[in-house]
């Protein structure tokens, strides 16, 4: 049974619930369908109506794009309103509400195509006053939680009736990824006349599905098919019903007992069993996410360098993860995860060594070993899975793990108050480009989090982030990302245990579900068979 | 019998007080932040610290506890963080769950727990009594949440007689959606009403009284139910009540397992958020059902038995 505290609800959670484990599953093997029966049966013509009943770890609170970042929010409300680009589910920045755009020769100024056609669910047409209204509404939205990644923009205005120009304040490479976030969807200018809550309460949007009924208290939300959907013949479903289901066993439950068509957040555990369930399909996919070691550089035992290097190689990545998730993750080499762009599978990784990781520990200032605590978020069995073995790894350099579990609110507010020695939590990018996940993670002063609250702060990685975030040549950016990497590798500022994937389980009469690296799964494609 | 009530109200009332008490001073020295939790870890502490002040979270304790106060005495119970909506109509559309959850595991442990003890009693030390008391000490041992999944496994994923959790949408689905988990419910206190009411009968068995009701010649069926069974109800009701304000919290275990949305699952996800006003809200009416329970149990006993009052 899970364990109550495990009830975070933040977008981080799903990430987390689903997490587990990488896969074999290559990146480019899951478009269109899922899986070998999925893709198989896909060649099939799409039937047509239904009901798609899909319970979640992850529950709606509330529906403005701009100021959501929980995973029950943000994978609803993309079902009803959409942006410019959208990432496709083998990673792909994809032109989507626009049909392209041309950057001046500076790269200060962007010219959008709006999509001919497309109508909002009330009829009315989709134009540039619309795109204007609204991603200005994001980026100049104090407490909007991913309002960051648009502050890059100067202005934005419409052109003629069917462009929209934006100017940027400096060249940034990563622009067409945030303007693919969801908190940059498009909605009515001025909210069709409405008012801000008259609005959200009956939403209107260019997306598949509008918003049929809500309970307030998130327990369920249905989606109704939007008829005049610019994808002519999507979506194929008449409706969608998404469930708030919290329990991991009760949800893999009402999958097996046919009460559900599809489930989030399978636990890596279950997996195998669903597997051989004839009528039942589990899909694993590659997220933008790694589980992250970290060390508190504030103290002196982690301010050296050799203590961090000993650590990394006295932990058994490979072994970490088999003994954690039932085959479906991929061990930890790079800080960024293998499905993200410009990572880098020749990083210096410092494998597992034992007499290696002695050697470095002699080096050090702490040649005989010290005490520690590992604080965790202790509702999740995967942490305190992780715990155990590092502890157990650590023990023969002689640093004594002492293991701190606290609920996750607790566990959040502690590290983020720097009051650790040690703690595993996972990182993850919420667009296609990999800078957000590289600032968030090494600037230590601009990018927000202090190096994800480590205190790591090397001048030379910091500038190669900033140079490669005003760099618009595609090899040149991978070029100083390969360098990043391979820089923080030897650093190591924190261990990347392993890379999971989202898991998804469904009925085999699902087809054509994917998610994202990202987390989001489109439903116009889906139909029941 | 009327200053007995009154005295217990009281009673009732300083412990409903108490446990709002302890759950708003425990709610603030746990460490956690509800604005960070809301906004994000990329929020700004500007945006974080705005969202506290809105919520008055930059007061001092006291100051808060006594916003809070006054508001239950105008009957606010505050606005969730989360939800963005009222403590109150959260409570609202969650507490008939609860309580019919609450109703039906009594029932169910009533119906059960009755004739097994009447059986073990009218069969003392016999191969049937020990058998019905070995059940009651496996009962006992077993986890509520791994016997749900059991009854889950059998009677929803295999037989397919029931849902697997959820409360659907009809009342005739919510009853559906009820038996399983009542009946996890219910086993939590079966055993122990089994065993008090066994020895309860049995003792008024051996009694006098019954052996003159015997010699009257009164059939064994009569003098089971007629006799000993009231005899032996007034202490089965005082512990039945004190099960039921047990079975209350109990649900919170139970609405997870079977995916009901009740006030124990609104509990739970509320203490994970620190969504301060519905942990506030729903503790408290939780408190004061339990409180109400344990309020009729007395008065009932009282009104059964005379020499209650007097104690």
């Amino acid at each position: 049974m899970t364990n109550p505290y495990e009830r975070e609800m933040s977008r981080r959670t799903l990430l987390r619930r689903g997490a587990g484990g990488a896969t074999a599953v290559a990146l480019g093997a899951l478009w269109p369908g899922v899986g070998a029966a999925a893709s198989r049966r896909a060649a099939a013509t799409p039937t047509l109506g239904g009901t798609l009943k899909f319970a979640r770890s992850v529950a709606p609170t509330e529906l403005d794009p701009a100021n959501s970042i929980i995973a029950g929010d943000v994978y609803t409300l993309d079902k009803i309103f959409e942006p410019l680009y959208v990432t496709s589910p083998t990673g792909q920045l994809t032109p989507w509400l626009a049909t392209g755009s041309t950057a001046s020769k500076d790269q200060k100024t962007f010219t959008f195509a709006l999509r001919p056609g497309v109508k909002f669910s009330d009829g009315s047409p989709l134009g540039p006053a619309d795109v204007v209204f609204s991603i200005n509404r994001s980026r100049k939205n104090a407490k909007g939680p991913l309002s960051f990644l648009d502050s890059a923009i100067t202005a934005l205005e419409a052109k003629g009736s069917g462009s929209v120009v934006v100017q940027l304040a400096e060249p940034w490479a990563p622009f067409l990824s945030d303007i693919s976030v969801f908190a940059n969807a498009i909605l009515p200018d001025n909210f069709g006349g409405k008012s801000e809550a008259e609005f959200f309460a009956k939403p209107v949007g260019t997306g598949p599905f509008t918003l049929a009924s809500f309970q307030s208290d998130a327990s369920s939300l249905t989606l109704a098919k939007n008829p005049g959907y610019w994808q002519s013949g999507k979506p194929y479903l008449d409706a969608v019903e998404f469930l708030y289901v919290d329990d991991d066993n009760q949800r893999v439950l009402q999958l097996r007992g046919g009460q559900v068509d599809l489930i989030d957040s399978v636990p890596p555990a279950d997996v195998s069993s669903l597997k051989s369930d004839s009528g039942l399909s589990v899909g694993l996919y590659p997220a933008w996410e790694v589980d992250l070691l970290v060390m508190n550089e504030k103290l002196p035992q982690y301010a050296d360098l050799h203590v961090r290097r000993a650590i990394t190689y006295a932990i058994n990545r490979p072994a970490l993860v088999a003994a954690s998730s039932f085959g479906t993750a991929k061990p930890g080499g790079s800080f960024f995860p293998p499905s993200l762009e410009y990572y880098s599978a020749s990083t210096p990784v410092l494998a597992a060594s034992l007499s290696a990781a002695k050697a470095e520990l002699a080096k050090s200032s702490f040649p005989k070993g010290f005490k520690t605590t590992l604080l965790i978020d202790g509702g999740v069995q995967k942490w305190r899975t992780f715990a155990q073995i590092i502890q157990q790894q650590l023990a023969p350099l002689d640093i004594d793990v002492t293991i701190n579990a606290l609920d996750h609110a607790a566990f959040e507010a502690t590290f983020q108050k720097l009051d650790y020695d040690l703690f595993i939590d996972y990182a993850i990018n919420d667009i296609s480009d990999p800078d957000e996940m590289a600032s968030f993670e090494l600037d230590f002063k601009a990018g927000g989090s202090g190096s994800y609250w480590s205190s790591y702060d090397n001048p030379a990685v910091i500038k190669l982030v900033h140079q490669a975030e005003a760099e618009p040549v595609p090899a040149r950016r991978a070029a100083l990302y390969a360098k990043i990497q391979a820089l923080v590798a030897g650093d190591a500022p924190f261990v990347p245990l392993d890379y999971p994937p989202y898991i998804y389980a469904f009925s085999s009469k699902v087809q054509g579900f994917a998610v994202n690296p990202g987390g989001a799964y489109r439903l116009e494609d889906v139909w029941l068979a | 019998m009327r200053s007995y009530a009154a005295r217990r109200l009281v009673a009732a009332v300083g412990v409903t007080l108490g446990v709002t008490v302890a759950t708003f001073l425990l709610l603030h020295v746990e460490p956690g932040d509800p604005a960070r939790l809301v906004l994000g870890e990329h929020a700004s502490p500007q945006a974080v610290a705005a969202l506290r002040r809105s919520w008055g979270l930059d007061r001092s304790l006291p100051s808060q506890f006594w916003r809070f106060l006054s508001g239950l005495l105008r009957g606010h119970l505050g606005k969730s963080y989360v939800y963005g909506v009222s403590a109150t109509s959260l409570i609202g559309q969650r507490i008939g769950v609860t309580l019919a959850l609450v109703a039906l595991a009594t029932l169910f442990a009533v119906v059960i727990a009755v004739p097994l003890a009447t059986l073990a009693a009218a069969r003392k030390e016999r191969p049937l009594d020990h058998l019905v008391r070995g059940l009651s000490v496996l009962g006992l041992g077993m986890p509520a949440f791994w016997f749900g999944i059991v009854l889950i496994e059998v009677f929803a994923v295999h037989l397919k007689l029931l849902p697997v959790g959820g409360w659907g949408s009809s009342p005739g689905q919510h009853l559906e959606g009820l038996v399983l988990p009542a009946l996890t419910a219910s086993f939590a206190i079966v055993p122990i009403l089994v065993r008090s009411l066994r020895v309860g009968m049995a003792e008024v068995l051996d009694a006098e009284f019954i052996a003159t009701v015997r010699s009257k010649g009164i059939g064994e069926v009569r003098v089971l139910l007629a006799h000993v069974a009231r005899n032996a109800l007034i202490p089965t009701l005082t512990l039945l009540g004190i099960n039921v304000a047990f079975l209350v919290g109990s649900t919170v275990i139970v609405e997870q397992v079977f995916d009901l949305n009740g006030l124990g699952s609104l509990l739970l996800d509320a203490i994970t958020n620190r969504d301060f006003p519905v942990v506030q809200a729903v503790t408290l009416v939780l408190a004061a059902i339990v409180v109400v329970l344990n309020l009729l149990t007395d008065l009932l006993a009282a009104r059964l038995d005379p020499r209650i009052r007097l104690r």
